[in-house]
């Protein structure tokens, strides 16, 4: 709430009437095509906070959650490049595993530098985003990209088959069930087994881990083969989804975004469903504004940030609360 | 043909040392930063921040003093916020300096969408008499500008206050042990808040050197990582403003080598191969020194992250 009253300024500054820059915000999320919008934009954020949740919960600080799921659209492309003439039930079941696969791998290269050589992740997983984006880059600018494509960026649009189906009903596509699917699967992994167990000791206290006899090696190349993986379905969620193609800048930052959702969460998989939803809608707000009132996309970025900073802040003064004893 | 290698080499050099300078102020910022024990994130959103209120105050007034005192000043804005949460409020430093960098990279594309296409003159270029005839290190290092002869001066002073001062020794005495610089007597909130200030300060100017100099133009995320990469360097420069001189100018020839490269004719294509270099390299690096690191403690500062509580 503080975060959308300290974006006035802004507004002012950029020369738009935030009365009108609101309504077009509260539009999005009180219409029918608003809502499913929202929908569809929250779904590759959905299922990158959910796996980001793992890493974070055992002190892992993946930011490469941008890249991941770069390498997993790769991934799930690739597949359809090879399998172009392959029916929906080989070639979406391929997709998926490979996209996971593709995440899952980008995700465990700088576990397994941080685990063995102690390198710095948070540098590592951002290095590998702009790595992944420049991949991605030179593939559709290069080998992949679509001869019919009068120079365009990108990949020829993917066969029917490769397209993920529509949930009946409405015209959201079903990656939103991958995306339920996921977040009570890392649920169930971090209540109820004894891994998600050491997750958490993990993240209390390193040197307790080591004591309890786990291997951090072992656990931190898991939890990051999970979350990266989930990124990964995040970008064939993408690409097979909404895009149709891999083309050039595929995400706006949603791997970012997800850290912002997964912490605002509280790690909590599922409450990262209800806060995802709710960016989804922040999003679609963005390109209103944008269209609407010729405001730069960034401007969500700037919401993002300072909803970051005050929950930041925030968490530090509950932390600190007054008790009042009774008695 | 010896002819040509030797220019394309000085060129090249003469590129690495103007690719390096931002690199250089960002990086010897935070090494204070952090030598005080506080990780700075936000780096990343100070430079574009910097790089922004730089160009923006160069293209509205043409006055380029004022630009890069506005490129300072906004740094030292952003870097107080993250003071605030991370000295005062003991928030976590990690997300606290992410907030930020979002945060600048938000409000910089914001703000800046009227500057698309702008162009303003440029930092202009102060030769310095007789040094510059000096063959080869004349071209490469004296025919630069104010800013790049300010920053190496300043990375020498600043490593003599850090390592020949009692000021120094409070810095760092702060963020190896803090509890026993407070029972010293040393002011370790304010030691911290002061270190983050010329942190941001320095990666606000190292941003708009970017925007007022190297390339005079206004582009969405035209930091483009730099402010990631700083981070990286200080643990190259083992926390030592005098290697970060070394390490800021190695980076600044790898992004230099990708222009050099094209400019020849190699990977003009598809140069997206070219443009991993830096990020590459700098995975290497940091592979490198953890390492190295593994066997002896490289200078690392031993608080380095932890908020201070008095009485822990």
């Amino acid at each position: 709430m503080i975060g959308l009253v300290s974006t006035i300024p802004l507004f002012l500054i950029a020369g738009v009437d935030p009365v009108a820059a609101f309504q077009q915000i509260f539009s999005v999320f009180t219409t029918i095509s608003g809502i499913t919008e929202s929908v569809t934009r929250s779904i590759p954020l959905l299922l990158t906070a959910v796996g980001l949740c793992l890493p974070f919960k055992m002190g892992f600080w993946n930011i490469g959650a941008e890249g991941q799921l770069f390498m997993g659209a790769v991934a799930a492309t690739l597949m359809v490049l090879i399998f172009p003439e392959s029916p929906a039930i080989v070639i979406i079941p391929l997709m998926i595993l490979f996209a996971f696969l593709g995440g899952g791998i980008w995700g465990v290269i700088p576990a397994y530098l941080k685990a063995r050589l102690q390198v710095n992740e948070v540098l590592t997983t951002l290095m590998m985003n702009f790595i992944a984006i420049l991949w991605v880059d030179f593939l559709v600018y290069g080998p992949w990209r679509d001869p019919q494509g009068y120079g365009f960026p990108l990949t020829p649009m993917f066969p029917p088959a490769a397209r993920l189906p529509i949930i009946p009903g409405t015209s959201i596509h079903s990656g939103l069930l991958m995306a339920i699917a996921s977040a009570i699967l890392v649920y169930f992994l971090l209540s109820f087994t004894r891994w998600g167990y050491e997750i958490k000791v993990a993240g209390e206290s390193q040197i307790a881990a080591k004591y309890a006899g786990m291997s951090p090696l072992l656990l931190t190349l898991l939890t990051m083969f999970l979350s990266g993986g989930f990124s990964g379905l995040a970008g064939m969620a993408l690409v097979s989804g909404i895009v149709l193609r891999l083309r050039h800048g595929i995400s706006p930052g949603y791997g970012y975004t997800a850290i912002i959702i997964a912490w605002l969460a509280r790690l909590n998989p599922i409450g990262a469903l209800v806060v995802g939803l709710l960016f989804g809608g922040l999003l679609v707000s963005g390109d209103a504004l944008q269209i609407g009132l010729g405001l730069a996309f960034s401007t969500v970025l700037v919401f993002q940030g300072l909803i970051l900073l005050f929950v930041v802040g925030a968490d530090v003064l509950t932390q600190y609360r007054i008790k009042i004893k009774s008695g | 043909m010896s002819v040509v290698d030797s220019s394309f080499v000085i060129s090249l050099l003469a590129h690495a040392v103007q690719a390096g300078t931002p690199l250089l102020l960002a990086t010897v910022g935070e090494i204070y930063a952090e030598r005080s024990g506080v990780l700075n994130l936000g780096l990343e959103g100070i430079m574009i921040m910097g790089a922004l209120s730089g160009f923006l105050v160069l293209f509205r007034t043409g006055d380029l003093t004022l630009a890069i005192l506005a490129a300072a000043l906004v740094g030292a804005l952003l870097s107080l916020i993250h003071a605030f949460l991370s000295i005062t409020l003991k928030a976590n430093q990690i997300v606290s300096g992410l907030a930020i960098s979002i945060f600048g990279l938000g409000v910089s594309g914001f703000l800046g969408k009227p500057l698309v296409g702008q162009i303003v003159t440029r930092l202009p270029p102060a030769p310095i008499p007789l040094l510059q005839d000096i063959p080869v290190l004349g071209l490469v290092l004296f025919q630069g500008d104010i800013l790049i002869y300010s920053s190496i001066i300043l990375s020498v002073v600043l490593w003599f206050v850090l390592f020949r001062t009692k000021l120094g020794l409070n810095i760092r005495s702060v963020g190896e042990n803090p509890s026993m610089a407070d029972s010293l007597g040393v002011n370790v909130d304010l030691t911290r808040y002061v270190c983050v200030l010329i942190g941001g300060v320095l990666g606000g100017l190292g941003g708009a050197y970017l925007s007022i100099a190297y390339t005079p133009l206004w582009i969405e995320g035209m930091t483009a990582g730099r402010g990631w990469i700083a981070i990286a360097l200080t643990i190259f420069a083992m926390w030592n403003p005098l290697r970060a001189i070394l390490g800021a100018y190695l980076f600044g020839g790898v992004i230099a080598l990708q222009f050099r490269l094209q400019a020849i004719g190699i990977g003009t294509e598809t140069p997206q191969l070219l443009l991993m270099l830096p990020y590459v390299v700098t995975m290497g690096v940091l592979t490198i020194m953890s390492f190295a690191q593994l066997k002896k403690r490289l200078g690392v500062p031993a608080a380095l992250g932890t908020p201070y509580v008095r009485g822990e």
